[in-house]
């Protein structure tokens, strides 16, 4: 993340190109698939550079246990934890640890903003998401796919939510942080926007900017979820021609 | 001309009441994947809410004093209130009735219940129940034409089917309806794939 | 924490299909037409995660399992100094079904990672004495089996996808008693490939591959693990019973179609 450079630290920025080859603003290879799941409500599998992330939807359903209901409204519930084999280093535990729920948290509440909840008092709604394979950024690439599958389970939302992660890396600043940016940047912010508003749901930063940097990185951040709306949208659509619909494949 | 509308994108520039849709500033939005035709605009996919008068299909689970509660596939359990109903009913019977009333809370009473007698449940995606039936039932009397099954419809997304009669034919037409909901011309393809395959 | 209404549900459900069920098999089909020792639609996918040495997606049917393997240190058993481990832990996903819940490991997914280890202990064909590095550390291989969609016979998808991520897997170089992550030594040769067979009894019938509806409807269950030509597990599971004349039955079918889902690997 950030602070005193490690002593491996790459150079992450070089003749106007970033450490993969990448343009400032250019995100990575971004592929998502809506209704992957037979049982699940709505699904969405979504690919982000080598990210692998799978989202369920299921809801509304009974809520549990019963005096957590809200009379008014359904209650959103968002689960993300990471596989033990999501890194390329050493296996790791699974179940819920302090980023993971810190993470679901954000997630549920950016969601909690658009799905109209109203219309299915004293229910839930769970949103599952679980990261196969983790390559920095897994939290974007999880809203993306959590818009995805609400909007295949026939959940009823006000707007759709996309959202990048923008930062600096070697003073440059950046859109869609790749792995080594994240480790070795200065500053990465996740942040994800209601596609018509732009009104922010999510957003975490660390890091040290100026605040004309913070706000150039917003605005590249609001052009940057334009393109990812731009495959949410497209992955919907597609998931209602029979002929493009084919096995799922990893 | 056929278009498809993502939830938050706008359906008409006027306010307009209509399901699947919210209004804002004057406008109105989608709030779930749907379809223009016709100045229409018809939710593809939407997670269902009982009201009053829909047919249902339930499953008794559990006799309570009130009467026998229900589940209708809702994360709520329907009532069929036994002041209401002079008939027996087992845990795990079938009922094929009218949803009476539905609170502010989602309490769902039943009313007009018959009796189902022992056969196949299965689940379909509430939104897609309108094409399974067709108009005036056209598209589920071929069904049950063809099959020689006794097939009754919830709006809940249940369907009862009975044990004599080419059961999967039913199941695999019912796939291919779901399958194919958005399409137009569906009556005469399935028309053609029942004669097929009976 | 139990979800009421999904579990009296499954109940209620479970009689209404049982009746079904037994009243088209009197009439000689399944509920999806199948002949009964017939498999759905079966494919696999390997080499699908780069962060683990090895991996494969199995899917039979609508259901799908994800296995990875992953190499790590450890220190080994005291009483087997020398030998390299390795564990097989199964997680049911709570987006893979409605009566999946969050939380510590159900019965179903502890007896699921169990009987596909079996299967693979028994047919030893992770040779553990390579596994050695260096005094009080040895190689470890972590199976993990992600069940993603639960349409009914877990158990062969996840054993399929374990013999197809051990197939798929290389060895790491190990330098100077560490993994070196991403170099490779070749691959992990596993003589055979063990996968398993699971059948479900409703009356007097035996099926092959259940799907959902007929597992609901099932007195108990049989899964005969095979390499070509031996069993090497078995697991009865339900409440009822066989006789034995049915579980030779079973594992007849089971050496024969073991060896058709080989062929996919």
């Amino acid at each position: 993340m950030v602070g005193s450079p490690a002593p491996d630290k790459p150079v992450l920025f070089q003749d106007g190109k970033r450490l993969d080859g990448r343009a400032l603003d250019e995100l990575r290879p971004l592929k998502i698939v809506a209704g992957v799941l037979k049982e699940a409500d709505g699904s969405a599998y979504v690919e982000w550079g080598g990210n692998k992330v799978i989202c369920g939807v299921y809801g509304p359903r009974e809520c549990i246990p019963k005096h957590d209901a809200n009379p008014y409204k359904a209650l959103m519930k968002c689960r993300y934890t990471m596989s033990p084999f999501a890194s390329l280093e050493e296996h790791g535990r699974s179940g819920p640890n302090r980023r993971s729920t810190e993470i679901s948290k954000v997630i549920r509440e950016a969601f909690d903003t658009v799905v109209m909840t109203g219309e299915y008092p004293k229910t839930q709604i769970d949103i599952y998401v679980d990261v196969l394979q983790a390559e920095g950024g897994t939290r974007i690439a999880a809203i993306a796919a959590a818009t995805v599958a609400l909007a295949n389970a026939g959940l009823p939302m006000t707007d759709m939510i996309s959202g990048v992660a923008v930062g600096k890396a070697d003073g440059q600043l950046v859109v869609d942080l790749g792995k080594s940016e994240d480790n070795f940047g200065e500053s990465d912010m996740p942040i994800a926007f209601k596609h018509r508003s732009k009104e922010i749901v999510l957003m975490q930063m660390d890091g040290k900017l100026t605040a004309e940097e913070l706000s150039a990185n917003i605005d590249a951040a609001i052009e940057g979820a334009e393109k990812v709306y731009a495959l949410q949208a497209e992955a919907l659509r597609k998931s209602y021609n029979v002929s493009e619909q084919q096995e799922f494949r990893m | 001309m056929e278009k498809m509308i993502l939830p938050g994108e706008i359906v008409w520039e006027r306010e307009v009441n209509a399901s699947g849709t919210y209004l804002h500033e004057g406008k109105t939005y989608a709030t779930v994947m749907g379809m223009m035709r016709e100045e229409k605009f018809i939710p593809l996919e939407m997670a269902y809410k009982p009201k009053a008068g829909d047919n249902v299909v339930g499953i008794v689970t559990e006799e309570r004093r009130a009467g026998y509660s229900t589940d209708l596939n809702l994360p709520y359990n329907g009532m069929v209130p036994t002041r209401k109903v002079r008939i027996y009913l087992e845990l795990g019977g079938m009922i094929y009735g009218k949803i009476t009333f539905v609170d502010e809370v989602g309490n769902v009473d039943i009313g007009e219940v018959d009796k189902l007698p022992p056969g196949k449940i299965i689940t379909v995606p509430p939104s897609k129940v309108p094409r399974i039936i067709g108009k005036k039932s056209s598209m589920l009397n071929q069904i049950r034409e063809k099959s020689g099954c006794s097939i009754f419809v919830g709006n809940n997304g249940y369907i009862w089917i009975g044990t004599r009669g080419n059961v999967p034919l039913v199941l695999k037409t019912v796939r291919l309806i779901i399958d194919n909901a958005h399409t137009s011309g569906l009556t005469d393809v399935v028309a053609k794939y029942l004669e097929d395959n009976k | 924490m139990i979800l009421m209404g999904e579990e009296l549900r499954e109940l209620v459900l479970q009689g209404i299909q049982r009746e079904m069920l037994s009243n088209m098999l009197a009439q000689g089909k399944r509920l999806d037409e199948r002949e009964k020792n017939d498999y759905r639609k079966v494919s696999v996918q390997k080499g699908v995660l780069t962060t683990a040495e090895g991996s494969a997606l199995a899917q039979i049917g609508d259901s799908k399992v994800l296995c990875s393997v992953k190499f790590g240190e450890m220190t080994p058993f005291a009483d087997r100094p020398t030998e390299g481990v390795f564990m097989v832990m199964a997680e049911f996903l709570p987006l893979a079904s409605p009566v999946f819940e969050p939380g510590p490991p159900s019965p179903e997914s502890i007896e699921l990672a169990r009987v596909v280890d079996r299967g693979i202990r028994s047919a030893e064909v992770i040779d553990t004495k390579s596994m050695f590095i260096e005094e009080g550390k040895v190689l470890a291989i972590f199976i993990d089996l992600y069940v993603m969609d639960h349409g009914g016979n877990l158990t062969d998808a996840a054993a399929l996808a374990a013999a197809a991520a051990l197939s798929d897997t290389k060895v790491p170089k190990v330098v100077d008693g560490k993994i070196v992550r991403g170099d490779y030594v070749g691959p992990l040769n596993i003589p055979d490939k063990p996968l398993t067979c699971t059948f479900i009894k409703v009356g007097d019938h035996l099926l092959l591959d259940p799907i959902r509806e007929e597992e609901r409807a099932a007195e108990c269950q049989l899964t005969v693990g095979t390499v070509d030509g031996y069993v090497v597990c078995m697991q009865k599971s339900g409440a009822g019973s066989l006789k034995k004349s049915e579980v030779m039955e079973c594992i007849d079918v089971a050496l024969r179609k073991g060896n058709d889902l080989r062929d996919l690997i």
